[in-house]
């Protein structure tokens, strides 16, 4: 035991100022954060930080501007452990001058992002503020911060997840744009200015719900995770992290008997793609991410066998699976989060194709379905390709086709396979013999005939027969041919260098 | 008892309602088919329960987020 009775004067003083810091001497701060109904960052740091392990770095700093007060400038941060694992952890802390980005504390989390990229740790940031400190203007240091430039150079680099649990505005809406995660509590706001710029610019009066309430962020796809609260948000964060331990013991498989029935008969019947992740994952390993954006695919994390892998799916229940601008967008970025961190991919393939038509071009698809087909083309981790039911035109070519060299490629018995949309083709192959109906009625059945034959010469057992796939296979035996092809793949070598960087789109 | 509202996840029209007033359904029933882009999507019962409203029509069209039937749970 320290005897702490007898200290040398320096040392108590050292002592003294550590302990000014922690919540017990700060009474009137987590007040204020209680009244938020908030919690304080040191108790944010005691929940991501495995018990003992975080080492503080810039505790004792005080804000440069003469006359201000604050614990640590308001940016807790250090290393520390979360499931056993190094990471490095910054917190701006709101009870302190709204948890604004100063002269001082821009200083210390450079620091701490430049630490982060030198020994390739982790990051966490907590974005609790409100922006630059409009009194630490005058600082000569301030308007030259490089805290934006260095954190965006870890983009692929190292995992960076950011969680918003109140408010992130300007400074610290800018971070959080730039994590490879963002998770958001329900009653956070965000935006790239809070009221008094706005109010400035445009002339009216908003609160912070109004201008970037959480609902529009995760509809947008700015926010990856939605939680209700700190605990919630805390705990995705360590699941994410925990997909970097790319090996754990191999959890229970749900019964696998479920996917034979999972794709109705009736092939105009859709289904939940997410059942058929969480079916092939162990249990309780999935972790969705943009579920409130671009609803027409599904991207998750999760485990086979206790191996991390990446999920991409087209989700039949939206736009029947149609691969519109949101999903494209949204798996092109997923795919690159993989490859940064050499994440097997799953494709899950049910769709229709490219979304078409006037509107999708408006929203300059041709450029954002290239997003996800380049992401691909350009990756090097394996792709485990499975066919569940439409496999159509160009659409089918980027969810993991053939050309795309997947590590296997197999599909259920309810696939189906078409160049381009059958109806579509029929039209054209068949358009003088269309023409020479003689009625309305004449022409739709000639035309339903043709289509029917066209399906019949592309079942799943005669593209099979094409070699179109590596097998058709019983959607029971899934999992177990991903699991046994992941065992034939090597993990690479830890990296030394960073791969790609990973898009904020 | 609680009550419970089946939303439509989708835009579209309602192309079969697969139950009735007074229904007693169980937890993954279809309760209304939508039609989106030519699937038929199913809105399902979250929970067990009784159906007690039903508040769409056939070929009604429907936006994302309607409620489309009431549970009592």
């Amino acid at each position: 035991m320290k005897d702490d009775t007898k200290l040398r004067a320096d040392l108590r003083l050292v002592l003294d100022a550590q302990a000014a810091r922690l919540d017990a001497a700060r009474p009137a701060a987590v007040a204020r954060q209680d009244k938020r109904g908030r919690w304080t960052v040191r108790r944010a740091v005691e929940a991501i930080a495995d018990h003992d392990s975080f080492v503080e770095y810039g505790g004792l700093v005080r804000p440069a501007t003469k006359g201000m007060e604050g614990a640590a400038d308001g940016l807790v941060m250090g290393t520390a452990k979360v499931g056993g694992r190094p990471i490095d952890l910054v917190l701006y802390d709101y009870s302190v001058y709204a948890g604004t980005q100063s002269a001082m504390n821009h200083a210390k989390i450079t620091r701490m992002f430049s630490h982060a990229e030198k020994h390739r740790l982790p990051v966490i940031c907590w974005l609790d503020g409100g922006g630059a400190r409009p009194h630490d203007m005058h600082v000569t240091a301030r308007p030259s911060t490089p805290t934006f430039v260095v954190y965006a150079r870890l983009s692929g680099l190292v995992p960076t997840v950011g969680i918003s649990p109140g408010r992130a505005f300007a400074g610290h809406a800018n971070l959080a744009g730039l994590c490879d995660v963002l998770i958001a509590t329900e009653d956070s706001a965000m935006g790239m200015a809070g009221p008094p710029l706005v109010e400035a610019a445009l002339g009216k009066k908003y609160t912070p719900e109004e201008i970037g309430p959480s609902s529009v962020h995760y509809a947008s796809g700015v926010i990856d995770i939605l939680v209700k609260d700190e605990e919630e948000a805390i705990a995705a964060a360590k699941k994410y992290l925990g997909y970097f331990d790319m090996q754990q013991p191999a959890g229970e498989a749900p019964d696998q008997t479920l996917l034979r029935d999972l794709v109705p008969e009736n092939p105009r019947r859709a289904y939940n793609v997410r059942t058929v992740i969480q079916t092939l994952c162990d249990l309780d390993s999935v972790l969705e991410v943009k579920a409130g954006y671009g609803k027409a695919a599904v991207t998750a994390f999760g485990r086979i066998a206790g191996r991390t892998v990446g999920m991409v799916a087209n989700q039949p229940m939206y736009l029947a699976g149609a691969m519109d601008t949101p999903a494209c967008l949204k798996m092109a970025r997923f795919i690159q989060i993989c490859d940064a961190f050499d994440i097997p991919l799953v494709v899950l393939c049910d769709t229709p194709g490219l979304m078409v038509g006037p509107e999708v071009e408006k929203t300059g698809l041709m450029r954002h379905s290239a997003r996800v087909l380049s992401a691909l083309a350009n990756a090097t981790i394996p792709v485990l390709t499975v066919v569940l039911r439409k496999a159509y035109g160009l659409g089918y070519y980027i969810m993991g086709s053939r050309p795309l060299e997947p590590a296997v490629l197999v599909a259920w018995p309810t696939a189906e396979f078409g160049g381009m949309g059958l109806e579509g083709a029929v039209n054209i192959i068949y358009a003088k013999e269309l023409a020479a109906a003689a009625t309305p009625e004449e022409r739709a059945e000639l035309h339903a005939g043709l289509t029917a034959e066209l399906k019949r010469s592309n079942t799943a057992v005669e593209s099979g027969a094409k070699f179109l796939y590596d097998d058709v296979i019983d959607p029971a035996d899934t999992r177990d041919i991903l699991v046994k092809t992941l065992e034939t793949l090597q993990q690479p070598a830890p990296r030394t260098t960073r791969k790609r960087i990973i898009e904020p789109f | 008892m609680a009550r419970l509202e089946a939303k439509s996840e989708v835009s579209g029209f309602v192309w079969k309602v697969e139950t009735e007033l007074g229904k007693r359904v169980a937890k993954g029933d279809t309760l209304i088919l939508i039609e989106s882009m030519k699937m038929e999507i199913p809105v399902v019962a979250e929970a067990d329960g009784v159906v007690v409203k039903i508040s769409v029509e056939e070929g009604a069209a429907v936006n994302e987020g309607n409620t489309v039937a009431v549970l009592e749970i």
